[in-house]
C-alpha cells in the first residue's frame, strides 16, 4: 500500500468509526441516519484504498439506502423489554468483544501475497459473483426479495387493521 | 494488521448498538455496522492475503454482506410499522 492509499485508509477509518459511533450513541433517528450515511462514505473510501472500487460504488449505494431508511421519520418505534441489566451486561459483552477482537487483530498477520486483481476489478468481480458464486448471489437475491415482500405484506396488514 | 484494528471497532460498535439500545428499530441498526466491519475484513484479506486465485472473493462476499444489510434494515423497519398506523 502506497502513502496515497495509506492516507485514505486511516482518514476513511476514522470518519466509518466516527459514524459507526454515532450510530450506536446518538438519540435521534435522523441523526442516526446521517451516522449510518458517514460509515457509507467511509467504508467506501476504506474499499477504495483496499484496491476494491466497485465492491465501493456497491456498498456505498446499499449503506446510503440503509441511512435513508434509518432516518426516515414514519417508523413507529419499539420499546425493548429487556431490562436495564441485561443491557448493561450486553455493553460489556460488546467491549470484550472490542477487546479480544483488537488482541487477534494485534496477534495476527498477513500471510503476503500478490495482488492482481486492479484499482476497479468490476469484470474479474462480476466473474466472480455471477459465475463461482452465482449460488450465494442467488440466496442474497431472495433475500431480499423476501425483506421487501415481508416489509410491504407487514405494512399492508397494520394499514388495514387501522 | 489496521484493517482488523478497523473491522473489529466497527463490528464492536455494531454489538454495542444492538445491545444497548432500548428502541428496537434503533438497536437493529447495529447490524449494518457488524456486516461493515466483516466486509472490511474479507476484503483486506483479499487485498492482502489470499493466495492464488483471482483475489475476489473477500469483495464478493463484502458486496453480498452489505446488500444483506440493507435487506435486514428494510425488513425490521417494515414489520416495525409506520408512526400514523398505530
Amino acid at each position: 500500500m502506497d502513502s496515497l492509499h495509506a492516507i485514505g485508509f486511516y482518514v476513511s477509518s476514522g470518519v466509518s468509526l466516527a459514524g459507526a459511533l454515532g450510530v450506536a450513541l446518538l438519540p435521534r433517528r435522523d441523526q442516526r441516519g446521517v451516522g449510518m450515511g458517514i460509515v457509507a462514505l467511509g467504508l467506501a473510501g476504506l474499499y477504495v484504498s483496499l484496491s476494491a472500487a466497485f465492491a465501493a460504488l456497491l456498498a456505498l449505494a446499499c449503506y446510503l439506502g440503509a441511512a435513508w431508511l434509518l432516518a426516515t421519520p414514519q417508523y413507529r418505534s419499539l420499546e425493548s423489554v429487556t431490562g436495564t441489566a441485561w443491557r448493561q451486561v450486553g455493553a460489556a459483552g460488546a467491549a470484550g468483544l472490542l477487546a479480544l477482537l483488537a488482541y487477534a487483530a494485534f496477534r495476527g498477520d498477513f500471510v503476503h501475497a500478490v495482488y492482481f486483481g486492479g484499482e476497479l476489478g468490476a469484470t474479474a468481480l462480476s466473474r466472480v459473483v455471477f459465475a463461482h458464486d452465482a449460488l450465494a448471489t442467488e440466496a442474497i437475491a431472495a433475500l431480499m426479495l423476501v425483506a421487501v415482500a415481508g416489509a410491504t405484506a407487514a405494512w399492508r396488514v397494520r394499514e388495514r387493521s387501522r | 494488521m489496521s484493517v482488523f484494528f478497523v473491522a473489529g471497532g466497527l463490528v464492536a460498535a455494531g454489538a454495542f448498538a444492538a445491545v444497548w439500545r432500548r428502541d428496537l428499530t434503533a438497536a437493529i441498526a447495529g447490524i449494518p455496522l457488524m456486516f461493515a466491519g466483516a466486509g472490511v475484513a474479507l476484503v483486506g484479506v483479499g487485498r492482502f492475503a489470499a493466495a492464488g486465485g483471482p483475489h475476489l472473493f473477500g469483495q464478493a462476499f463484502a458486496v453480498l454482506l452489505a446488500v444483506a444489510a440493507v435487506a435486514l434494515i428494510a425488513l425490521g423497519l417494515g414489520v416495525a410499522g409506520r408512526e400514523s398506523s398505530r
